[in-house]
């Protein structure tokens, strides 16, 4: 623990502002609420736990749906763990059709490839030189499974959860805040260069550019966009850097959140459980005391 | 409180000096103007008086900048954050995007200096207080207006509880209501004592609220004295700074040979 | 022992027995060139075993830096301010150009990671190793509610890792500089060694993917008809863009494109061996774009699921990532040298500015 000491001085903070001295943190009561009421809703028992209790799950699931493979695992988690979840937090319907929406083109790329070119005995039809075989069904219908179980779960998790929560909750727990910022400026960054890029796309359009046509036709349509989306959102990059190192960014040290989400025991437990859990369905699938896959 | 000595410095890869052998001294509670052309350096004094330059940005710098009357080489940006802020032209690249509410927004830079959370919020109400924002705290602060957004950058390193506020052209972007606005909130700033260095080419902006003026031409200090004698000075239209309205009014009148009372346009 | 030679020696020895169980795992250290498995059942998972070592030791050395110092100082010390607010942009051009750009061309790539290579290239390989890792879960974890995000991105997080570190080692070594005004013999020369890069790079690393591991003069008779006439579309595709170069090379007389052309398709064939188990392993070998008919293609034509990926993987991602590295140059051309300056790397990579 001297490295940390002397990291401290290195840095040149001492302990005084790292640790706030004793009294400094006294709220008012109404503060307290007014930043409790700064966090994102939570309108469900689900949306309450703890985001990492939440991305724990969602990740396990995951995981699990992929080491298990064959039907009956996957389908397991999703019925034991995905739709409960989904029922409490109230929104089976809306999750339902965002993972349809997702998977469902990959979905049919799946099935397309994998049906006819599959090689198998049980031929059940043929359609010009491809053969639909039912080992090609069989493959195909047990990866959309397991792409729809973990569009369920991540997609759960992400209706549930305000990603600024996450953030938050992970920067409390020791990611240090570079990467938090990083993270948290994304949502913000992506729909706003859709925006600039349907923009500069109807401008070019205007101009008489097209993306139609033959290749060349359509690489020298593309460039015009690219260039332009890119470059405007880099000019900013300067002034956007210099603004938050104005703002004290990039100061070494723990900052003190002007609000967190709360966390328990049991959550804790339930964590540890679940990445327990998914161990040791990992070690017997790969030690092959599990049955295989149905 | 700021102090340069000698200053001169050159941006990473040009030759040219854009800052040549500056002296300039500002003291707790000036409020200070600073006009020229536009590439008469006066961003480039504002990001050297912030320690953005050299520290964040490169290039070289000789002569002595002092805050506090602490030397600022060497020093990592975020050590003067508390000490000296810096608001850009551009409020849309000021707002850090990372947050949901004003509130958030102005307490950022606070939070960013390890403060405790009461002490944060303590400010961050101050700090919206005299800018006289603090309906806007649970508004997004992506949906603001021009003149809105840019009071709450102020407000945001107005929080961080500096003693020298540097603005570099506050108003530029902003339609003649959030000039207003911005013009307003910096009279309320300069009566709370905190001294302030505005870049600034609407000279009618600075008259009355300054209490002197700086005009910088080719990185040299060409004018330097009280407010009204700098504004009135024939001189600035050499060095590309267009006078007040009542100082060309005036001028127009004179020229005309109709006579003025003394003060009539005076603020 | 101080404490940062602890974390990198626990990194290293977490790195190599992730090697030594991988490989005993997949049992193939056989020194031996089998000439029927010699890439596609050895080399791609080599490849995929030691991404997958250098993530692991990476992750080691990590949790070691946090159970010491309660902070991960001499990662975040690796981002600077500037490159901490190009990441958000670069996440934003990889998903935004992907979808648009991919469309558009309605061509067998992706587009997904010029704004992964540009922060390589500026801010160096583990700035750029770490913004891809970051951009993938981020894809996946914090855009998962809105609908921007993917829940199939994570598993390629090591695959971008390996372009943004790739894309660092290359702007470090100069790969991305302009060389305008290059004389004669040393265009030569240097348009003389690209090309020798490219066609051994096609001959040794692409062709054998198609023919049995076989090289071509040698044992053609058991190989499909189909993969032959692959290997022969892939063998005029390259000798098209050696003229191609040569052309460009002569009238631009700028060095540097000879450099991209080399580093996109070393990009290509390592991300190729990297993806491919994982795309066959999670997804059955399917993405979803346009790249699948040549997946369905090779399965019809006799391949296995993994190595049909991966022979998919070997022409798309060289294309793919050629085309993206001459995107990123050319942007990078178009930049103020003022503004690339300031990057970590970004003098290094562009050269200094200008005068």
């Amino acid at each position: 623990m001297s490295e940390r000491s002397a990291r401290r001085r290195a840095d040149g903070i001492d302990d005084a502002t790292t640790a706030p001295p004793p009294g400094a943190d006294q709220l008012s009561e109404a503060d307290a609420a007014y930043l409790a009421g700064l966090a994102p809703a939570t309108p469900t028992a689900y949306h309450r736990q703890n985001p990492l209790t939440k991305a724990t799950a969602a990740t396990m699931a995951t995981l699990g749906a992929f080491v298990l493979g064959g039907y009956v695992g996957p389908l397991a988690i999703l019925v034991l763990g995905v739709v409960p979840g989904a029922i409490v937090a109230g929104l089976l319907g809306r999750l339902v059709r965002l993972a349809a929406l997702i998977s469902l083109p990959i979905a049919v790329s799946v099935a397309l490839v994998s049906v006819f070119t599959r090689a198998g005995e049980t031929v059940l039809f043929v359609i010009g030189p491809f053969d639909a075989t039912l080992e090609g069904v069989d493959f195909a219908a047990q990866i959309i499974v397991r792409l729809f179980v973990i569009a369920m779960a991540l997609g759960l998790f992400g209706l549930t959860t305000d990603p600024r929560a996450l953030v938050v909750d992970l920067e409390r727990r020791g990611v240090p805040p570079r990467v938090a910022f990083a993270a948290a400026a994304t949502l913000e960054t992506i729909p706003a260069m859709i925006e600039r890029a349907q923009t500069i796309q109807a401008a070019q359009r205007a101009r008489g550019l097209d993306t139609e046509g033959s290749l060349g036709a359509r690489v020298r349509g593309v460039m015009p966009l690219v260039g332009p989306v890119i470059l405007s959102s880099l000019t900013e990059v300067e002034e956007r850097s210099l603004a938050l190192e104005v703002r004290a960014f990039g100061r070494p040290g723990r900052r003190h959140l002007l609000w967190t989400l709360p966390d328990s025991g049991r959550q804790r437990l339930v964590r540890w459980l679940l990445v327990g859990l998914f161990l040791a369905v990992a070690v017997g699938r790969v030690s092959g005391s599990l049955p295989a896959p149905l | 409180m700021l102090s340069m000595r000698g200053v001169s410095y050159r941006y990473p890869g040009y030759a040219r000096q854009v800052l040549q052998d500056l002296d300039l001294e500002i003291a707790p509670g000036d409020i200070v103007g600073l006009v020229g052309r536009n590439d008469a350096g006066k961003s480039t004094l504002c990001l050297v008086a912030a320690g953005l330059a050299p520290a964040s940005i490169g290039g070289t710098l000789t002569g002595e900048v002092r805050v506090d009357g602490i030397s600022t080489v060497g020093r990592p940006t975020h050590e003067l954050a508390a000490s000296v802020g810096l608001v850009f032209q551009d409020s849309n690249t000021q707002r850090s995007g990372v947050t949901a509410t004003v509130f958030e927004e102005v307490a950022l830079g606070s939070v960013n200096l390890g403060r405790s959370v009461a002490e944060t919020v303590r400010r961050t109400r101050d700090a919206m207080a005299t800018l006289r924002i603090e309906a806007l705290a649970d508004r997004d602060p992506a949906r603001l207006s021009g003149g809105q957004a840019q009071l709450v950058a102020v407000a945001s390193i107005l929080a961080m509880g500096p003693r020298l506020l540097v603005l570099d052209e506050p108003t530029a972007q902003l339609d003649p209501e959030g000039t207003r606005l911005v013009g307003a909130a910096l009279r309320d700033l300069a009566a709370t004592g905190t001294a302030l260095l505005i870049a600034e080419h609407k000279t009618d902006l600075l008259d009355g609220l300054c209490s002197r003026i700086i005009a910088l031409d080719g990185g040299r200090i060409a004018l330097d004295g009280p407010a009204a004698s700098v504004l009135e000075d024939p001189a600035l239209a050499a060095i590309g700074v267009e006078s007040p309205a009542r100082v060309r009014l005036a001028r127009a009148a004179t020229e005309r040979g109709l006579t003025i009372p003394a003060g009539a346009f005076a603020r | 022992m101080s404490g940062s030679f602890i974390r990198v020696l626990i990194g290293v020895v977490a790195a190599l027995a992730v090697i030594v169980l991988g490989l005993a795992s997949v049992g193939a250290l056989d020194p031996t060139v089998d000439p029927d498995t010699f890439l596609i059942a050895g080399s791609n998972q080599f490849a995929l075993i030691v991404a997958i070592a250098l993530l692991v030791g990476f992750v080691a050395y990590a949790l070691v830096e946090y159970l010491q110092t309660r902070r991960l100082d001499s990662i975040t010390r690796q981002f600077d301010t500037r490159t901490i607010v190009l990441i958000p942009i670069a996440i934003a051009i990889n998903i935004v150009l992907g979808q648009t750009v991919g469309t558009a061309l309605k061509m067998p790539v992706y587009m997904d990671s010029i704004g992964t290579i540009l922060v390589g290239v500026l801010a160096g390989p583990i700035p750029g190793a770490l913004t891809g890792l970051l951009a993938n879960l981020i894809w996946t974890f914090v855009l998962s509610g809105t609908p921007f995000g993917s829940p199939y991105a994570w598993p390629f997080a090591i695959v971008a890792a390996e372009i943004g570190l790739l894309a660092g080692i290359f702007g470090y070594y100069g790969f991305f500089r302009s060389r305008p005004n290059t004389p004669t013999v040393p265009l030569v020369l240097g348009a003389a060694v690209a090309i020798g890069v490219l066609a051994s790079l096609a001959y040794f690393g692409i062709l054998p993917a198609y023919l049995k591991g076989a090289l071509i003069g040698s044992d053609l008779a058991t190989v499909e008809p189909f993969f032959i006439a692959i290997a022969v579309i892939i063998g005029i595709a390259v000798v098209l863009t050696a003229i191609l170069l040569v052309v460009y090379l002569f009238l631009r007389r700028d060095l540097g494109v000879a450099y991209i052309v080399v580093g996109g398709a070393i990009c290509g064939v390592v991300s190729a061996l990297i993806s491919a188990p994982i795309s066959a392993v999670v997804f059955g070998g399917v993405t979803g774009s346009g790249t699948d008919i040549l997946v369905a293609s090779f399965q019809q034509a006799g391949a296995d699921l993994q190595t049909a990926v991966l022979q998919q993987g070997l022409i798309s991602d060289p294309i793919d990532k050629t085309l993206t590295y001459i995107v990123v140059f050319a942007l990078l051309g178009t930049l103020s040298r003022r503004f690339t300056a300031r990057f970590p790397q970004g003098e290094r990579a562009v050269g200094t500015a200008e005068g």
